[in-house]
């Protein structure tokens, strides 16, 4: 922000975000400043580790209320202010920094269950909730959102709406896009807008559509419906090794194609196989490529389904059956992946190359990826899996891995060094016909992709923006739109 | 520094999200700053010279965390963060830097240190300063002892060091843990039995870790009731049942969950999940008189998760709690003693 923070405007502007949430939900504390400048991208963690000052707010407001937010974002007009919104802080893309300082709009105090609707099954909730009690909620009536993925922890459902999140469960019940029944949306100029209160129509083209994964450029979201569901009667696993990770991914396209409808598969290639699935588990899994699928339903047509899929799997491509144990012990560790000790961590460099694309480009798209990941950078260690599927392809959950001692002690060139890998693999992806990405959004990392990625279409992107925000306010500088110095 | 014995919780809590859902002060204020991940960044700052303890704000919220340790309990690591805060307050008082209101409170207790005993015999019961001000849990816990044919020696007095331990007044913590085993071991104590949940973690684990041996074995009251064999001819019926931090994140006993079988109590699940603390800042011990607001908003955060607030019966392990969530989230609130000495 222009406006120096011991400068009297600092103290008008102050004053008016007070009188908005009250005088306790206006913080413009050093700690509290300090704690919406990390998230979960690596360079201002590593930014972090080095000692160095990452970009912080201005101010941090906590509205209560969509009126506020409205409210607030017509004080940021006027003054021109920037306005990032922040759900959990938990993005790996940086998409919600506050790169030009200004007001980061934390909705977490927006955290109630407005209504389950037992009818309908649609829960309607602000989307300042951490997702695990959105759904623990929903627990609570018997139902859930199925909405389960690795973040669900510690990210708000806006978070998730806001980048097109994913959870384990998607190739039954789909990503969030296809959960969402209709959205609540103050737009960068204060509007309060509703779109249409159900997603099949034919009134037009679809406004939920074009807010879910902007990543507050266009707006934030204050209030959705979701659809939910009953929890399924039974819910079953099964795990199967392969002699290579071609002949894993054969045999997960079929299941795909037989419209059997899996809830849930992944795949893991050898490299990860071996090194992670491993290490979780606790077991020894020292050769071939590791695929788990489930199905969950009324527990005789799930175990139809399975019967089916196990012909697949053991008839046609031969893979070692690990059982339902085998299947389980995926189910079970899930999340364990993500924990200290399991995941990677600074001061090791690593990033998810997360990309999707279709059956016919996938293979090729992790191929391309690794080639030039092990070609160009020897020091880095390259492993993937295949964690979303759908009737027609997959999304590729591809890391690099660079140890700890060969990152660059300097700021400057390990950020340098660590742009680079993205530079060449997304590239590298992009020309494969990958799209990047599947669930983790652009944010600030992947924003100079973007025009490669949309290519002549980009004008329709940015002029959205242009007539949503004309002073350019909403999140500036991410996904590739303008910044706003 | 003291920090440097909890690098390892710092360092890989600095970046990790997985228990932000359950970051119980972090929920209830909204805020980042209250997270484990924010506390160890801006720990890890003290490293790098970004963060120093001359920032107040920085202070006032590594006084403000509860303690509760179910980051501790849910992470597969089990990293210990409520250790690495305890040893930066530790840190913050001897940089000479802690709150006035820290430093006032930490003096009143040190000045507490000290005790009586009333009655004869080897068994004797520790009345500390909060479970003693609460009549009803006193009138209770005398219902047993004389159930289970014990006349134990009252022994009431100041803190045996848990709240000092926890302001960060580590030396002191360990002189008030020496005087108290010393005063044990005067008085012929063989068997200790206590109430307040702070109280029996500091003999069963801050003893320890201080090198104090104490001359007798310690029971928490359920523990005690249970290899007492008294005789319960009530049902304790339906009842939501609330561990303290202690009992519940801190390698819990097990003996009220046993107590509780024995009552022949119908359990009800509390709230939305077994995760959540639920917590009033039991594991701060003096969160109550150091940050009372707070203390209302995580009684009000309970009290809202209650199925049925007026009518809910809610059993809790310390007067503390009992104490926090009757004043502020009017619940229907009983420790275990009174609820075991209903059963009689």
């Amino acid at each position: 922000m222009k406006i120096k923070s011991d400068s009297y405007m600092f103290e008008m502007i102050r004053t008016e975000l007070t009188d908005v949430v009250g005088e306790d939900y206006v913080d413009v504390k050093f700690a509290d400043k300090f704690g919406h400048s990390i998230d979960y991208y690596w360079i201002p963690e590593m930014w972090h580790d080095r000692g160095r000052e990452c970009p912080k707010p201005d101010f941090v407001v906590h509205p209560a209320t969509t009126e506020e937010v409205a409210r607030i974002m017509k004080i940021a007009n006027q003054y021109k202010i920037p306005v990032v919104p922040w759900g959990g802080g938990s993005g790996s893309q940086g998409g919600a920094l506050p790169i030009y300082n200004g007001i980061v709009l934390d909705m977490k105090r927006m955290n109630k269950i407005i209504k389950i609707d037992k009818e309908a099954l649609t829960v309607t909730a602000q989307t300042g909730i951490i997702t695990k009690h959105l759904e623990w909620g929903c627990n609570k009536e018997g139902l859930s959102t199925m909405h389960l993925p690795a973040s669900i922890a510690c990210s708000t459902i806006g978070g998730f709406l806001a980048h097109r999140g994913t959870g384990v469960l998607s190739t039954k019940y789909g990503k969030i896009e296809d959960m969402v029944m209709s959205l609540e949306v103050v737009t960068p100029t204060g509007e309060i807008i509703r779109t249409l209160p159900v997603p099949r129509h034919a009134s037009g083209p679809d406004l939920t559509m074009m807010f879910l994964g902007s990543e507050g450029t266009l707006g934030v979201i204050t209030e959705v419906t979701l659809k939910i569901h009953p929890q399924p009667e039974a819910r079953k696993f099964r795990a199967y090794i392969f002699k290579d990770f071609h002949t894993a991914m054969q045999a997960g396209a079929t299941l795909m194609r037989s419209r059997l409808g899996p809830c849930a598969m992944r795949l893991y290639d050898e490299t990860e196989t071996k090194t992670h699935v491993s290490k979780v588990f606790g077991i020894d899994l020292d050769k071939g490529a590791y695929l788990v699928f489930g199905f969950d339903g009324r527990e005789k047509i799930v175990d139809l389904q399975m019967q089916y899929a196990r012909e697949i799997m053991e008839k046609q491509f031969h893979g070692k059956d690990l059982g339902s144990k085998g299947g389980e012990w995926w189910w079970e560790n899930k999340y364990k992946f993500f924990y200290p000790g399991y995941m990677f961590h600074v001061p090791q460099a690593f990033g998810t190359l997360d990309t999707v694309a279709d059956f016919s480009h996938i293979e090729n798209v992790y191929w391309a990826m690794k080639k030039v990941v092990n070609k160009e950078f020897p020091d880095a260690r390259f492993i993937g899996h295949f964690s979303h599927w759908y009737d027609w392809g997959c999304m590729l959950y591809a890391r690099f891995i660079f140890p700890g001692d060969k990152v660059p002690p300097n700021a400057e060139e390990a950020a340098a060094l660590y742009n680079a890998v993205w530079d060449k693999a997304i590239r590298a992806a992009i020309r494969e016909g990958g799209v990047i990405n599947e669930h983790h959004g652009v944010g600030l990392k992947l924003g100079r992709y973007v025009k490669d990625l949309y290519g002549t279409a980009m004008p329709i992107l940015e002029g959205l923006k242009a007539k949503l925000d004309p002073n350019g306010i909403m999140n500036p500088g991410k996904m590739g739109l303008p910044g706003c110095w | 520094m003291h920090i440097d014995k909890y690098e390892e919780a710092m360092m890989n809590c600095r970046f990790c999200f997985m228990c932000r859902h359950l970051s119980t002060i972090g929920q209830v204020r909204c805020t980042e700053v209250d997270t484990p991940r924010i506390r160890a960044a801006m720990l890890y700052g003290l490293k790098t010279g970004t963060n120093s303890f001359d920032d107040s704000d920085f202070v006032d919220a590594l006084y403000r965390q509860e303690l509760s340790a179910c980051c501790t309990h849910h992470c597969v690591n089990h990293y210990d963060e409520n250790g690495l805060a305890i040893a930066a307050r530790a840190d913050v008082v001897e940089a000479g830097k802690a709150p006035e209101a820290v430093k006032k409170l930490a003096a009143k207790f040190a000045k507490s240190v000290g005790w009586s005993a009333s009655g004869k015999g080897d068994v004797a019961y520790f009345l500390d300063e909060t479970t003693a001000s609460d009549k009803q849990v006193v009138a209770a816990a005398k219902k047993l002892f004389a159930a289970a044919k014990v006349t134990p020696k009252t022994i009431t007095g100041g803190t045996i060091g848990k709240v000092l331990k926890v302001l960060g007044y580590l030396p002191e913590a360990k002189a008030a843990a020496e005087k108290f085993a010393a005063f044990l071991k005067a008085e012929g104590v063989k068997t200790l039995v206590v109430s307040n949940p702070a109280a029996f973690d500091a003999l069963t684990k801050d003893y320890p870790e201080f090198g104090v041996k104490l001359p007798c074995k310690v029971f928490c009251f359920s523990g005690f009731l249970n290899q007492a064999k008294v005789k319960f001819t009530k049902k304790a019926g339906g009842l939501y049942y609330l561990a303290d931090d202690f009992m519940r994140n801190y390698d819990g006993c097990g003996c009220p969950e046993k107590l509780l079988k024995t009552l022949k109590a119908d359990l009800r699940p509390f709230g939305t999940n077994d995760e959540e603390s639920y917590c009033c800042g039991e594991g701060a011990i003096v969160l109550d008189k150091l940050n009372p607001a707070l203390v209302k908003a995580l009684a009000e955060y309970v009290a809202a998760r209650a199925d049925d607030p007026k009518k809910d019966k809610i059993v809790v392990l310390s007067a503390y709690t009992k104490k926090c969530l009757k004043k502020y989230g009017k619940l229907n609130v009983v420790t275990m003693e009174e609820l075991a000495a209903s059963c009689l």
